[in-house]
């Protein structure tokens, strides 16, 4: 994003809308650190310039600056995957698609959320250590587009420095990795220059519980009393 | 899109915030959704959400979205958001879901043990839960709690710290009311899952303790 100097009267409203406190009063006008600047459009689209002064400058559409507008702004469809977001469906269509099944979790960590945003380089740093791990990764996340080389987990060199709002790091492991991928993964995400947010999937029991809550529990990571639940009203269903 | 997930709150203020998504598979059942869509809004708007909208409309009600011009966006749509603060209202909402059987994947967002408990009263089975791990890496980026319970409720991340400190500051002072501060930041959330209700109290709570 951008603002024009010559229409900015540096009233200030706009900055305290940035996600990345990346507006900050100027010499002459208010300006937007573009290193930091994620591309998200809040700024915009909060209207509250009284001048039109904020814009989206023609190079937040040229490649590699433009996947920041792609993971940032939730209204943008990723080009190849044909939806917006950052994710996928997850679990959210999980009863039709059957993505996850009994045996096996699904894991979701989202880089950069709650709002610090993230380097894509983090992301690279925890998807090296996770590769040597015989997890699944998910291809259809756009994270996966990134990659240079999808068995070591190295990215693109040119996506490495581009700063997003958030980005989600999608796998998945069976049951009996479950307290051995989170041994390897707590030490690892506590060096990252950012902060994660980590979710899981799982299928609910044949008894309508949660077996893996009290397993989470056990290994001192527990799940927070709120989730989303898909209420298994897809059809056809996918019950295994 | 994991964004009604991890919302930050304690057992006693994430009561009565609940977030629900209809969402079509594109590898399932996406194809023609639309009229499906458009009946599971009709369904949800008649238990009377706090708050819902579109991302690709870009903005939720709370931010001038025309319900009725959203409804015509849904033939290019996959999914339907919202949210709810009644317990009675979302039990509603799912029983005539179960009843209108769309065959579109519906998912409830809350307290797990409600959700399980609401689904038990209404015969149906819930299928698949998205736990939430918590915030892991560097902590000393965030913000104090009070300002991270109001901004997660947009998962997009697109409600600043900056802007919660901001209202705080002028609910406590006096200058804006709960109910205006909670509606102006429901406002950067253009899916419609910021719960202005669950916010408002929030504000509420924040006011009283500065007394």
């Amino acid at each position: 994003m951008r603002i024009d100097p010559e229409k900015c009267i540096s009233c200030l409203e706009c900055i305290d809308y940035c996600p990345m406190k990346c507006i900050r009063e100027g010499d002459e006008a208010t300006v937007i650190d573009e290193k930091e600047c994620v591309e998200c459009g809040v700024c915009l689209r909060a209207a509250v310039c009284p001048t039109d002064a904020i814009y989206m400058p023609e190079e937040a559409f040229q490649y590699p600056r433009s996947i920041r507008r792609e993971f940032s702004d939730p209204g943008v469809q990723y080009p190849t995957l044909k939806q917006g977001g950052r994710g996928t469906e997850e679990m959210k269509t999980n009863d039709v698609t059957g993505r996850y099944r009994r045996g096996e979790y699904g894991m979701a960590l989202e880089f950069g959320r709650p709002g610090t945003g993230t380097r894509i380089s983090e992301i690279e740093k925890v998807l090296k250590v996770l590769l040597k791990m015989d997890v699944e990764v998910e291809k259809n996340n756009p994270v996966f587009l990134l990659l240079k080389n999808e068995k070591t987990g190295e990215m693109k060199p040119e996506v490495l420095n581009e700063k997003v709002l958030s980005a989600i790091l999608e796998f998945k492991i069976k049951d009996n990795q479950l307290e051995d991928v989170v041994k390897t993964l707590r030490p690892v995400l506590a060096e990252v220059d950012t902060v994660v947010s980590w979710g899981l999937a799982t299928r609910f029991a044949p008894d309508g519980t949660l077996p893996v809550r009290s397993r989470l529990a056990q290994i001192g990571l527990p799940a927070r009393p709120n989730a989303k639940i898909n209420m298994g009203m897809g059809r056809p269903i996918v019950e295994a | 899109m994991s964004h009604s997930l991890h919302r930050n709150g304690t057992v006693e203020n994430l009561q009565n915030d609940y977030t629900f998504y209809a969402r079509a598979s594109r590898f399932v059942n996406r194809e023609g959704c639309g009229p499906k869509l458009l009946r599971i809004l009709e369904i949800i708007l008649a238990e009377k959400p706090v708050n819902f909208g579109s991302s690709q409309a870009g903005k939720s009600v709370k931010a001038g979205l025309d319900p009725t011009e959203y409804a015509q966006t849904l033939d290019k749509a996959y999914g339907v958001a919202c949210c709810f603060s009644d317990k009675g209202a979302i039990k509603r909402a799912l029983l005539k879901l179960k009843e209108a059987d769309t065959g579109i994947s519906i998912v409830t967002g809350g307290l797990i043990d409600e959700i399980v408990a609401i689904a038990k009263e209404i015969g149906i089975t819930p299928h698949t839960a998205f736990l939430s791990l918590g915030i892991h890496g560097k902590k000393a980026l965030l913000p104090e709690e009070d300002v991270l319970e109001m901004t997660t409720m947009c998962g997009h991340g697109l409600v600043s710290f900056n802007l919660a400190r901001a209202v705080i500051k002028k609910v406590r002072s006096g200058e804006m009311s709960p109910e205006e501060g909670a509606t102006l930041l429901a406002q950067p959330c253009p899916c419609g899952i910021f719960n202005s209700d669950r916010c408002e109290a929030l504000l509420q709570e924040c006011r009283d303790k500065a007394k």
